[in-house]
């Protein structure tokens, strides 16, 4: 357009397009302050009246933790509502006020209650957790004198309920509240309920679903409005078991007032059925608030309440090793079925008396009588003869000395010496002397319930280790499969049919033929296994000589459907005390059987 | 290219240059109130980190002469269109749009970076066609130039962007002296193709429209923003309620309170007095920006100062129209203000690019 004309009209004209848009734009500025002043200085104190009762309440809604199945469908743990006691920073006008009131009605030192404060921003609309599991009392006392409680929420929670307060302690795990050193991780928000040991632990990603929330808008005494946006919670996923909550009962009923572990394990999978450590701790006390001196006073305890034994306790095996003794001798054909030997309560070495546990010793007994009784005269000889290179071969052959890889967190390896002959650098070398010691499972040996279980797993099978399995699945609240395990052998030990069998049959005379088991004799089920007495470290004269239990465990023996292993701890012999506990096991375990003959018996 | 003379520093508009920094120790300012400590301050780093760039590419932009960006012009065009086509193959979707690439630790907007690509291109096309009938072959250009980006953006969707692309263009073909009734019979042909555009509109979109017809529809969903953005300014009265007063945007009621919704935050903490002196600079620029554009003799430089001016005043009006609730909201930033990398880093380019207009105005 302006194409044709002279340069000076250009500009001009130019300019005057220029003009026009400037003033466009400076017209759109004038309308601005315009609405600015509308809003600001003629509607500003209706705004900012609303901007006073513009109160919005951010309501976290807590995501009910997974539930855990045992393998019959039977809840281990549950849910309930439990009130929490929290306070939303912005609205404490008057926070001093309110705290020491607070701190007067419930009895919360203020301390505790600024703590809370201190950890959130002043000006949060998030409720920050003061305390859980809050007493229908003291919920009634807030919500009398809610007016003079500005700030102060109680809100509902579900909280974990459990069967019994120690039912299966160690190994569903406690749930606490996450720690300061844990908030460091950063996937965890201050007052998320964590699982802190055992499966509640292991399987916490899964359990604890995703919180939901409200966003309210509320009135000066803090009642709901409207809601404005609501986020549903995601249910944590929920978990099957391996675990049979009777027999798990049952082993824990045995045990008590015993320190010790029950290991109850199907030898056709690895599944663990039941898994216990006494003494317990109380779950409960968890779920809650657990006071500072309560907790100091748990880890303090000199009976070791939180430490699983059944894992995380190393014993010496004591007798039970004479199996791997009797399995590594004929395997490697040092020993023979036939091996006699005479037993006079003594075996002299090098100057050394070696004693049997029997004064006056068991007399002539072979190799099958020696597993019966567990005779030590005879496996001291036999261990020499066997070699204590072979011994050790075999022990880590049947998952000694190796973490059993149950998924359960603190297992143990256990300890398997190292045969070096001759003098070494530190200390002595291996000498006969503790060829002889181990050769009856003492000496440098060590191993936990578990691993003994899964070494009697594998006699009760014919030599598969299974990885032991506590978690068949884990179902989402939506119906999928977050998470599934199927059975999983981690070894295999290698011995001839003959061998096996003969074991198997050995160890059911340990029960059935007046052997050191019989008091883990049932009626209507062969029950085989083998006793073991260790001797344990004496810290002090008191408990010197109390030595620790084992029964070590199957059956039926000819078709082995069950591994049943007995520690406790500074019991006595294993025969003894160890065998009526695995006596009770089995009952529950084979409970139609035993009631039919004793039916039978009575007709 | 670098022709770097004395006489170009003595041209530098230090006042403009003033004005923008003071604009942009006010964003910073605000960043830092909005959530002292925790969130507050790196967010205000973050920003002033984006203004280093932005000083940067602003510093590049000074040292080229501005003609040879214009010869340029084709080539950015089509880059930046192939960067719109990239959003869609490459982009990160954010709530609901993808608008942003990823560029190993920072996310692009190539949207906002064709804002200035946009007005390029229309300088290149209206000063290189010497065509007799330049109206019809402008028109016919500038839709097609527009049309391409405008339907990709609104694609992303970034409905914001695409409505700011209109508005500069109508002001270039202003400058170019369009007649206005060839203007009014393009309106007319728009208002025909706005039916078509409903139907194109993503569901919140057409919400948000029907939302600034009547706020009250649906106070609890979409004109949640804006009674609370009007709240929030309203309650700042006269003097503000300073930096720990503002609760409506301290305490998150504001959403987007740190990007499209800055003015809001700044308008609760510093009332109408703060509001003013900020609508005076950003006036002041816009003024600038056109004074530089009526002085300049050069058709490109014209044009292009034109365009500049346009892109930052329009941002500035729809974005405090939409917060102060006289226009619907569609998401645009405020220039020098807003949070944002992309944003920043354009507003800052398209301040050198007037500068070095200026600066060279006189050549």
């Amino acid at each position: 357009m302006g194409l044709g004309q002279r340069p000076i009209d250009r500009n001009e004209s130019w300019r005057r397009r220029v003009l026009a848009l400037t003033t466009a734009a400076m017209v759109g500025f004038f309308g601005l302050l315009g609405q600015l002043w509308y809003l600001q200085a003629l509607e500003g104190g209706r705004l900012q009246e609303m901007s006073e009762k513009n109160r919005i309440r951010i309501r976290p809604v807590a995501a009910p933790r997974g539930i855990l199945f045992d393998r019959n469908g039977l809840p281990l743990v549950d849910n309930r509502p439990a009130f929490t006691l929290s306070l939303i920073p912005h609205e404490l006008d008057d926070r001093d006020t309110v705290l020491a009131r607070l701190s007067v009605l419930l009895k919360i030192p203020l301390t505790e209650l600024q703590d809370v404060l201190d950890k959130a921003p002043p000006d949060s609309i998030r409720p920050q957790r003061v305390r859980r599991g809050l007493s229908l009392e003291d919920v009634t006392k807030i919500e009398e004198r809610r007016i003079e409680l500005p700030g102060v929420v109680v809100e509902v929670e579900p909280q974990r309920v459990y069967p019994t307060s120690t039912f299966a302690a160690h190994l569903l795990g406690y749930v606490r509240e996450v720690s300061d050193e844990q908030m460091k991780q950063g996937h965890y928000r201050r007052g998320d309920m964590i699982g802190q040991s055992g499966l509640e632990r292991l399987l916490d990603e899964y359990l604890r679903g995703r919180d939901g929330g409200e966003r309210i808008e509320v009135d000066a005494l803090g009642r709901p409005v409207q809601v404005m946006r609501r986020e549903e919670p995601d249910p944590g996923a929920q978990v099957i078991t391996t675990i049979d909550r009777r027999i798990q009962e049952a082993a824990e009923r045995a045990m008590s007032r015993r320190a010790g572990a029950v290991v109850v394990m199907d030898p056709r999978n690895g599944d663990i059925l039941a898994l216990t450590s006494s003494p317990a701790f109380a779950l409960d006390r968890f779920a809650g608030n657990l006071e500072r001196e309560d907790w100091l006073r748990l880890v303090r305890d000199p009976m070791t309440p939180l430490m699983n034994r059944a894992v995380q306790s190393q014993y010496a095996p004591g007798s039970v090793f004479k199996v791997v003794v009797a399995a590594a001798g004929l395997q490697e054909a040092s020993l023979t079925p036939m091996d006699r030997t005479y037993c006079n309560g003594e075996f002299h070495m090098g100057g050394w008396t070696f004693k049997d546990w029997k004064k006056g010793g068991h007399g002539h007994v072979d190799l099958r009588l020696a597993l019966i009784h567990s005779c030590n005269i005879f496996f001291y000889q036999a261990g020499l003869k066997v070699g204590p290179e072979a011994v050790v071969r075999y022990a880590r052959a049947f998952g000694l000395g190796a973490v059993p890889g149950g998924d359960l967190g603190g297992e143990k390896p256990g300890l398997i010496p190292v045969v070096q002959p001759g003098r070494q650098r530190h200390g002595r070398g291996w000498q006969a002397g503790d060829t002889v010691n181990i050769s009856i499972g003492q000496g440098r040996l060590l191993v936990t319930p578990l691993q003994v279980a899964r070494m009697m797993g594998a006699v009760a099978n014919g030599g598969i280790l299974w990885k032991p399995r506590l978690v068949q699945r884990v179902e989402r609240s939506d119906g999928s499969i977050a998470y599934s395990s199927s059975s999983k052998s981690t070894g295999h030990v290698d011995l001839s049919p003959a061998v096996w069998s003969f074991l198997r049959h050995a160890l059911t005379g340990v029960v059935n033929e007046g052997g050191t088991g019989s008091a883990a004799r049932i009626p209507g089920v062969l029950v085989a296994g083998k006793t073991g007495t260790a001797q344990s470290v004496a810290n002090s004269d008191a408990s010197k000589g109390q030595d620790h239990a084992w029964f070590a465990s199957f059956a039926p023996a000819n078709d082995p459907q069950v591994v049943v292993v007995v520690l406790v701890e500074r019991g006595g012999k294993g025969g003894q005390v160890a065998a009526p506990i695995a006596r009770q096991v089995y009952e529950a375990l084979f409970l139609d059987k035993v009631a039919m003959v004793a039916l039978e018996g009575e007709s | 290219m670098l022709r770097f003379d004395r006489r170009l520093l003595q041209n530098v508009d230090w006042p403009l240059v003033a004005t923008a920094l003071f604009i942009i120790a006010l964003s910073v300012l605000s960043l830092w109130a909005l959530a002292p400590g925790r969130t507050g301050g790196p967010l205000a780093w973050r920003q002033l980190s984006w203004v280093g760039v932005g000083l940067a590419a602003l510093l590049v932009v000074i040292s080229v002469d501005y003609r040879s960006l214009v010869r340029l012009a084709p080539l950015f065009y089509a880059v930046g269109v192939g960067l719109l086509l990239a959003v869609f193959v490459l982009g990160r979707t954010v709530s609901g749009a993808r608008r942003w690439i990823h560029l190993g630790p920072v996310t692009v907007q190539p949207s906002e970076l064709f804002k200035l690509v946009f007005v390029l291109a229309l300088t290149w096309a209206l000063t290189s066609w010497r065509a007799p009938s330049l109206s019809r072959s402008a028109i016919f250009g500038t839709l097609i130039l527009l049309g391409v980006p405008f339907v990709l953006v609104v694609r992303q969707p970034d409905l914001g962007t695409a409505l700011v692309l209109v508005p500069v263009a109508v002001t270039i073909l202003v400058g170019v002296g369009v007649r206005l009734r060839v203007l009014g019979g393009l309106a007319l042909g728009g208002l025909g193709v706005l039916p078509l555009c409903w139907l194109a509109l993503k569901p919140y979109q057409r919400d948000r429209l029907l939302v600034y017809l009547d706020p009250f529809r649906d106070p609890l969903g979409t004109a949640y923003n804006v009674i609370q953005a009007k709240i929030a300014i309203g309650s700042g009265q006269l003097l503000g309620k300073g930096p720990s007063g503002a609760t409506q945007s301290r305490l998150a009621f504001l959403p987007e309170r740190h990007t499209d919704f800055i003015f809001a935050v700044f308008a609760e903490m510093w009332g109408f007095i703060g509001c003013l002196v900020l609508i005076v600079a950003y006036g002041f620029l816009v003024l600038r920006g056109f004074e530089i554009a009526a002085k300049t003799a050069e058709p490109r430089g014209q044009l292009l100062a034109l365009g500049v001016t346009a892109v930052f005043a329009t941002q500035t009006l729809v974005n405090m129209g939409m917060v102060t609730g006289l226009l619907p909201v569609v998401g645009i930033p405020l220039p020098l203000m807003s949070y944002g990398g992309s944003s920043m880093v354009v507003s800052l380019m398209g301040l050198g690019l007037l500068l070095s207009i200026r600066m060279r105005q006189f050549h």
